[in-house]
């Protein structure tokens, strides 16, 4: 039988284990999924100030999962999802269903429990956003797949961020910082030592508070892949918590990326202020 | 939980013109520009041109945004600081999905030039760039 697709979007690129956990998860559970995404695969978010070009580049993506005759795509990133429910599904014809990550592990969940063998000390506290739970509840999925995990303890609390992940929030003046500081202050509050991002943007805004807060920062599959006992390194906090960026990935891996197009577009983006 | 959608659909819409004309359409008979919407968003603090505003003229400004008009500043700057919270749709008691109707207007506006686009002519040769650090050759080919 033909794979589903697991469709990671585009800026997962930078969470590449996040990538082979969810592949490794899903089959795990009885899923065999093929990673799909980069630039190749687009919903067209990122050239949405030009709808012409959003509509092309999601055509084409909605053309290649008809093609590929996946029965399921399995969506990771909001913005994809949103964008195959609100424009490639309404434009084109659609030849699979579509289901999120959590969604399809929560769906499996019997499968899933006994994996997780491994006790992971971990009081935490989620990172809830309340723009894109009226389409998948990642709010109430969540907490409840990573409780099956030995050893943890999930702090609730009813502060929920704006947005539907931190991505939107950081161009705003003012509004990155205050959600940061409401979630310090929810976890301060709950007594939580962890705090799990649930979307790649989020991480990637939120891993800065590891450094400087006394707390530590994973996605909710890190915790989960904890749990079952798998392997993972994540460097982009690693990175972007590092002096020095450059010298923590290191001059080979720089060289074999393009040292010109690293200090350009990636170090920019690993050192950019904290917001608080 | 379950898949949501059919396994086959037929696209409701020939294009996104064709879609962005019925949405049009619809949430311009449906709205009553009550400002519930307005009222519920949490971004009305970032939003320094809509905080304040009065609730129902600011939506009315949107609507003309909407069909392609200048709106005022109140609008302007809601649909701005729009980042698809969703409360308002939650708010809304005519079912028009106001999230969908700020991001439909910042599409026009975007064209109008009422709102600057956003710069995202890096973005994809960031992610290309993210993609030759930390996938190995064989994810390179198999997974972009």
């Amino acid at each position: 039988m033909t794979k589903s697709v697991f469709w990671y979007g585009c800026n997962m690129t930078r969470h590449s284990e996040i990538i082979r956990l969810s592949e490794r998860m899903l089959a795990a559970v009885g899923v065999e999924a093929a990673p799909v995404g980069g630039p190749s695969a687009c919903c067209g978010s990122t050239k949405e100030s030009t709808p012409p070009i959003a509509e092309a580049m999601g055509d084409r993506t909605m053309k290649a999962f008809n093609a590929s005759g996946a029965p399921r795509v399995i969506t990771w990133c909001p913005s994809c999802h949103m964008n195959l429910d609100d424009f490639m599904g309404q434009t084109n014809d659609q030849n699979f269903d579509s289901q999120h990550l959590c969604e399809a592990l929560y769906e499996r969940r019997a499968a899933l429990a006994p994996l997780l063998t491994r006790t992971v000390k971990a009081r935490f506290l989620v990172d809830r956003h309340v723009g894109f739970n009226g389409r998948v509840p990642v709010n109430e999925i969540i907490p409840e797949l990573l409780s099956m995990i030995p050893g943890v303890s999930f702090a609730d609390h009813a502060y929920r961020a704006p947005s539907y992940m931190c991505f939107a929030l950081a161009p705003i003046p003012g509004a990155l910082a205050d959600v940061q500081r409401a979630t310090l202050a929810a976890m301060k509050e709950t007594g939580a030592d962890t705090l799990i991002t649930i979307f790649h943007s989020c991480h990637r805004e939120m891993i800065g508070l590891e450094r400087d807060h006394g707390i530590r920062v994973v996605n909710w599959v890190h915790l989960l892949a904890e749990g079952m006992g798998l392997p993972y390194e994540d460097e982009y906090k690693a990175w972007r918590n590092a002096e020095d960026p450059l010298a923590a990935i290191g001059p080979a891996r720089v060289a074999a990326a393009g040292e010109a197009a690293v200090r350009k577009l990636v170090v920019p983006e690993l050192t950019r202020p904290r917001q608080v | 939980m379950g898949p949501r959608e059919p396994l086959v659909k037929t696209a409701p819409h020939a294009d996104l013109a064709a879609l962005r004309a019925s949405e049009t359409a619809r949430m311009l008979a449906a709205c009553t520009q009550c400002g519930a919407c307005f009222d519920a968003c949490p971004m009305i603090p970032y939003a320094p041109d809509a905080k304040g505003a009065d609730p129902a003229q600011t939506v009315r400004g949107v609507l003309d945004v909407l069909t392609g008009g200048e709106g005022d500043a109140a609008a302007r700057g809601w649909i701005a600081a729009c980042t698809r919270s969703g409360s308002c749709n939650d708010a809304c008691p005519e079912a028009v999905d106001p999230m969908f109707m700020l991001r439909l207007a910042k599409y026009r506006a975007n064209e109008t030039g009422m709102l600057p686009k956003r710069d995202a002519m890096e973005a994809m040769s960031r992610v290309k760039v993210f993609a030759r650090l930390l996938f190995s050759e064989d994810e390179q080919r198999d997974w972009l």
